[in-house]
């Protein structure tokens, strides 16, 4: 090393002098040249910063050491510079002033720590490298002081605790800082561990100090602590070896310095080979497939380097399967392979099964040159021997006899089924075909590779005694290093060269290191690899994963497994509490036809779950997938399959939402049917709850869609059959009845999306809704009848109209003799009046009243409320007296009712048959008419169908026959007259008849008879002339122009027929010129008369 | 990012074609660029392939060139060798060996994965000091004169992409990453320790 810095001091100084020519101050002093460069430095920039710097070294370090002394605290000042690399310049300062003065070590350690923790990485690595050189100048001079002082000893633990340090950045984020640790790391082992005869030690390196030249009675620096620090920096890098992500730089960084290790400290070839074989087998997954090609390049490099050492002859088995393996050729490994020594050469001798342990130690110990030295941990060397068998060496042996082709094929042939479906990236770059296949060799190293794996996995019988061997771990590791120091007995390097015959050589005592170094993988690696998932990350997998499920439904159902396709997602769903439920639904719904078993089981799983969490558990993901599912289903346009009655009869319980929705099914006009049909069955089926299905219905039942209506009106008649679900029907639609009282319509009417003004007044609509229920119900229960009689009495006047427009149905439906019905009209509560009239006339529109309904309404007329109107609708059954009696009354009321009553009375509403007292009836009503008015008759008139010409000859024959003539008579005649002229012969009959009846007697008749006269002439001539001549005087006087026609008559009369005409009347016709002869026409009117009279006497039995 | 340049060094088997259009191209970039070559001996093609011209590391580029002048102009001069050894002697004036050279790189950059493993194995056997250390990327190209050109544009660029990394080692791998997808080839890359 000193050679070397001399070399690089001696261009420096060139590069100096060169300056100091330039310089003009060459006379000046070093130190003055010093102080003149370091002010210099202090204002200049970086670049130029550091050559000014480095001069200074140059004359401090090389030229004048003296001076390093003095303007150290100069230089050191510039270590927080903001320059990266001044700070890094003070670094490699530090370094060479420690080399050059050791002393230094005291003043500068502490600075280099404090750049050790520097923010720039690259300091980081700079003060790693010179640490790495300053570590073992600082023990090599500790160790020559015989005599510590307490700042040597504070110096000493400063380096040690940097030391610790600088191992633990091997867990550094930073590739770069790893990288200097590991070299670091491999500087510090080859340093605590005694370099021996074998060691393959760089010429630079021969005057490095090393474990073997520590003496164990230092004062300070413990022997034992060093070797365990030594030991335990071996195991941390092997640690880190096998880190799953750690970088392609990083691993072959590592696998350079293990192949150091084993060239410098052979005792470590085997844990460096196991190493090798544990990664070979064990590749990062994380490396891209260039990285894999350079590391396995490198493996082989360094196995090569390995290979190369006299030491590796026992590994050599190993190392060229591996190199085989990593594709080198047979030849070419038997080119690299070292010629055995001649030592070693023994005659082969019986396996020793604990020797392999013993098998290094010899190589170290040969050449060992400090074998006086005292071991002081021997004692534990027994015990190091039988634990050579470690869990992988016992697995091995146990896997390797079963290793049979058959075997093996089998287990090819099971593994098929793990392997991905395209060759990973990795697998194609390290592939190479096994050469070996089926040897021995191979077979062992299979089994090897697999007991590897194995013990890793906590599996395999060298698994069982593994216990033991933990518990024996420490001391044996710590053994085989300890030992290197210490002599031997002349038996263990008897056995040596036995071991090294045994048929096994590739099984070195490292194998001990693994149960330690793959559990401790385990134990503590894992968790820094293996990061938790974010939620969001969780998330997505599992929805992915189910996602998966969801849509291999052809494939599932093609290998007859859906029921466990069904089963599996519905328990994720509610197990990941419905994160994926509404895809699982969409799912169902795009084709619930044939996923209805999914819909189901999903149901009943959520339906377990809320129970097995009661009493505490929430219904909401059940109700939620019930919703979804019966909601979509209703969304559907059209099916005729009765899903939707299936799922609501199959779920286990009904939500309240979903009855809601049932509820909306029930309100599409175009499934109305269906929708009543499963709540029905609800009701019938589902006893626990049917009044709460029941009161959807009912509300159904005055909903506003008229389909929608009358259908669970339908449906509630049916129910009401039940005698479970009477009173509760019956008490719904009296209840809503009930709202009839209120001034304004309850809100309750209203469906929830009008905007409902409360004070809005009722309406027609209101008024029926309210009604539907109560009106369907009230053929099927009469007594339901006095209910609406009591609501009415309290209820406004626009109600009862509206009341008495909507009950003509249901009452008709009653009929009259309902006694309910009967009993409402006897009892008619005060204020239902009209009410009772109500359905007496509905009840006798059609129909004559019956006997009971008349005596009913007689009674009420008579003892409660005698209001005529009440008789109305009964007065076809009432007697003749008393409709007699209530006419007059009658016909005071409006003409609109009397048009009524009238119509009653005549018949003209049934029908279909007159009613035949009819005539005489007209003929009292014309008679009775006080004051006369011609209302009536004229109505009468108006029904010809009625009111024939032979009624009205009857009519009028009757009303001649009262005495004294009746007012209206020759009204009625005339009017008849009007109606059928054919009645005219009967006419002249009838004023014939009044003549002897002297109607002149009778003003009022008398105009009419005139009046008649003037309008059927000439036909009423023969009656005139019938007249006295005093009254055909009063006849002309009334009408004059008939004289001159009527003269006229008699003259065109013949001669015969002259001779009737008096002469008195000739006289009245000549206008008083001529007196006629009254006596002469007397006994012709008596003989009509007579005739007449008979006639009408016939007809009158007949209509009586 | 580092404050001074790139130590860089390309090699390639001859120190003829690839490295030297690559250390023509980094240098004109501003790279602290040496070139090498790892065979034994140079070889420039002959008249025939099995009838190669061979000269010691010692011998100039300008008398290879007079040499092949002398031997066959027009052959020489319509394979490009004259125009290639003329370019070279611009440069330098003779081609230089990896293993005899003891400077310190930070990058070593092959052109072929022999030069890669020569170049390992050199490094590797030397005897490690301060354990300073060297990355070597092998950058896979065909030895002729189009390829010797894009191979030395793709190593500028990947310089270039080092030279700006705020911690070339820390990010290394993820760039060489990136550069395999980008050209599609694979580099081989490890570290040694000087």
């Amino acid at each position: 090393m000193t050679s070397n810095n001399g070399e690089s001091v001696g261009a420096r100084t060139c590069v100096a002098s060169q300056f100091f020519k330039d310089d003009k101050a060459i006379d000046m002093t070093t130190s003055e040249k010093v102080v003149d460069l370091l002010n210099q430095a202090a204002l200049i920039a970086t670049d130029s910063k550091l050559t000014v710097l480095k001069q200074v070294q140059e004359l401090i370090i090389n030229k004048d050491p003296s001076l390093l002394d003095n303007f150290l605290d100069e230089i050191i000042a510039f270590q927080t510079d903001k320059s990266m690399e001044v700070r890094k310049f003070v670094i490699g300062f530090i370094e060479e002033a420690c080399k050059r003065d050791n002393e230094l070590l005291l003043r500068l350690i502490a600075n280099l720590n404090m750049l050790l923790k520097d923010e720039s990485v690259n300091v980081v690595k700079k003060a790693i490298l010179t640490f790495t050189q300053l570590y073992k100048v600082a023990l090599q001079w500790f160790v020559r002081s015989k005599v510590m002082s307490e700042m040597q000893e504070a110096c000493w633990d400063m380096v040690t605790q940097m030391k610790e340090d600088i191992l633990a950045m091997l867990d550094i984020d930073n590739d770069g800082v790893r990288t200097h640790a590991i070299k670091f790391t491999e500087s510090l082992i080859i340093t605590l561990s005694p370099r021996t005869s074998d060691s393959d030690t760089p010429k630079r390196q021969e005057g490095d100090i090393s474990l073997d030249k520590i003496p164990k009675d230092h004062p300070y620096i413990r022997y034992d602590t060093l070797c365990e620090e030594g030991k335990s920096a071996l195991e941390q890098l092997l640690k880190f070896m096998v880190h799953p992500a750690i970088s392609s730089i990083n691993l072959t960084t590592a696998l350079g310095s293990l192949a150091t290790l084993a060239r410098q400290r052979p005792m470590f070839m085997s844990e460096v080979v196991q190493a090798y074989e544990t990664l070979h087998a064990n590749l990062p997954p994380t490396l891209a497939k260039s990285q894999v090609s350079s590391v396995r390049k490198n493996l082989k490099l360094h196995l090569l380097a390995v290979l190369k050492h006299p030491c590796s002859l026992e590994f050599q088995g190993q190392i060229s399967t591996l190199l085989l393996d990593l594709g080198m050729s047979q030849n070419e490994i038997a080119r690299n392979t070292p010629a055995p020594r001649e030592q070693r050469k023994r005659p082969r001798i019986e396996p020793y099964s604990d020797g392999k342990k013993l098998k290094m130690e010899p190589v170290l110990l040969e050449d060992d040159d400090d074998k006086e030295e005292p071991v002081a941990p021997s004692v534990s060397k027994p015990s190091s021997v039988p634990a050579a068998q470690s869990a992988i060496d016992l697995t091995a042996e146990f896997l390797r006899p079963l290793l049979s082709p058959e075997n093996v094929a089998n287990l090819v042939l099971i593994s098929m089924v793990y392997l991905p479906d395209v060759m990973p990236a990795s697998f194609q770059a390290t592939y190479t075909p096994v050469e070996s296949a089926g040897t021995d060799a191979q077979i062992k190293h299979l089994a090897r590779l697999m007991a590897t794996q194995m013990t890793a996995a906590e599996i395999g019988p060298g698994e069982t005694s593994k216990d033991l061997l933990i518990k024996r771990k420490v001391p044996v590791v710590g053994q085989a290093i300890s030992v290197v120091g210490g002599g031997y007995t002349e038996k263990s390097q008897l056995e040596t060269p036995q071991v090294k015959r045994l048929p096994e050589p590739i099984l070195p005592s490292t194998q001990i290191k693994m149960p330690g170094a793959s559990g401790k993988r385990k134990v503590f690696r894992l968790a820094d690899v293996v990061q938790p998932f974010t939620d969001a990350q969780l998330e997505k997998m599992t929805n992915t994963a189910v996602k998966r499920i969801l849509h291999s439904e052809k494939a599932i159902a093609q290998s007859g497994m859906s029921h466990v396709r069904v089963k599996l997602l519905s328990r994720l769903v509610c197990q990941f509490e419905g994160i994926m439920m509404d895809d699982v639904l969409e799912f169902i719904l795009e084709d619930i036809r044939t996923r209805i078993d999914l819909a189901f089981s999903l149901l009943y799983q959520e339906y377990n779950t809320y129970l097995s969490q009661q009493p505490a558990g929430l219904l909401d993901a059940y109700d939620h997938c019930l919703f979804t599912l019966l909601a979509g289903l209703q969304e559907k346009p059209e099916q005729r399959d009765g899903l939707f009655t299936k799922l609501v009869l199959e779920a286990p319980l009904i939500t309240e939402s979903a009855l809601d929705v049932i509820r909306r099914y029930c309100e599409d006009e175009s499934r109305v049917y269906l929708g009543m049909t499963t709540l029905k069955e609800l009701i019938i089926k589902r006893p626990s709850r049917q009044f709460q299905y029941l009161h959807v219905l009912l509300d159904l039942s005055s909903h506003e869609k008229e389909k929608v209506r009358s259908n669970a009106l339908s449906f509630i008649k049916r129910m009401y059959e039940k005698d479970q679900l009477r009173d509760y029907i019956e008490k719904f639609a009296l209840n809503y009845m009930q709202l009839l009282v209120h001034p304004n319509p309850p809100s309750l009417l209203f469906s929830a999306d009008k905007d409902t003004e409360v004070a809005s007044p009722w309406t027609e609509e209101t008024v029926r809704q309210c009604l539907y229920l109560y009106l369907s119900l009230l053929p099927l229960n009469h007594r339901l009848v006095h209910e609406l009689a009591s609501v009415y009495t309290e209820a406004i006047a626009d109600i009862k109209r509206s009341v008495l427009r909507v009950i003509e149905q249901p009452i008709r439906g009653m009929g009259m003799n309902s006694p309910d019905l009967l009993l409402l009209v006897e009892n008619c509560p005060k204020g239902a009046e009209t009410l009772v009239t109500r359905c007496l006339h509905i009840l006798t529109d059609k129909v004559p009243p019956s006997p009971e309904l008349v005596e009913r309404v007689r009674d009420l007329y008579h003892k409660r409320v005698p209001d005529v109107r009440f008789l109305i609708p009964v007065i076809n059954g009432l007697e003749k007296k008393e409709v007699i009696q209530a006419l007059p009354k009658l016909i005071k009321l409006n003409p609109v009712v009397v048009k009524e009553v009238f119509n009653r009375l005549l018949g003209t509403q049934h029908s279909k048959t007159p009613v035949p007292s009819s005539p005489a009836l007209f003929t009292f009503l014309l008679m009775e008419m006080i004051p006369p008015t011609s209302t009536a008759t004229n109505l009468c008139f108006g029904e010809r169908n009625v009111y024939t010409s032979e009624v009205l000859a009857v009519v009028m024959q009757q009303l001649m026959e009262h005495s004294p003539l009746p007012i209206l008579l020759m009204r009625t005649v005339i009017q008849s007259l009007t109606m059928y002229p054919r009645l005219g012969g009967f006419v002249m009959n009838i004023l014939s008849r009044l003549i002897v009846k002297q109607v002149w007697k009778y003003p009022k008749v008398w105009e009419g008879f005139v009046k008649c006269c003037q309008r059927t002439k000439p036909q009423s001539y023969s009656v005139l002339l019938q007249l006295p001549p005093a009254q055909l005087t009063s006849v002309f006087e009334r009408c004059p122009e008939m004289r001159e026609p009527l003269l006229q008559h008699v003259h065109s009369f013949t001669p015969h027929q002259q001779a009737h005409i008096t002469a008195s009347v000739m006289t009245v016709l000549e206008a008083n010129s001529k007196q006629p002869e009254p006596e002469a026409m007397r006994p012709v009117m008596a003989e009509r008369k007579v005739m007449g009279s008979g006639g009408t006497h016939v007809f009158c039995s007949v209509c009586h | 990012m580092p404050s001074h340049p790139l130590r860089v060094a390309v090699v390639c088997s001859s120190n003829q074609n690839r490295s030297m259009e690559a250390h023509n191209i980094l240098s004109k970039r501003g790279f602290d660029v040496r070139s090498f070559g790892t065979g034994s001996h140079v070889k420039l093609p002959g008249p025939a392939p099995d009838k190669p011209n061979v000269y010691d590391f010692k011998t100039t580029y300008e008398q290879m060139y007079n040499d092949l002048v002398r031997k066959d102009k027009e052959l020489y001069t319509q394979n490009g060798i004259l125009h290639m050894l003329d370019r070279n002697k611009r440069i330098k004036s003779r081609p230089e060996r990896f293993q005899s050279c003891k400077e310190q790189f930070d990058l070593v950059i092959s052109c072929e994965e022999r030069v890669y493993d020569q170049v390992l194995e050199d490094l590797s056997s030397r005897e490690q000091e301060t354990f300073t250390p060297v990355h070597v990327i092998n950058v896979d190209i065909q030895d002729n004169h189009e390829e010797a050109t894009l191979g030395a544009f793709l190593i500028c660029e990947l310089c270039q992409c080092i030279q700006h990394t705020d911690d070339m080692e820390n990010e290394m791998d993820e760039l060489l990453q990136e550069f395999e997808d980008k050209s599609n080839r694979p580099f081989l890359h490890t570290v040694c320790f000087y």
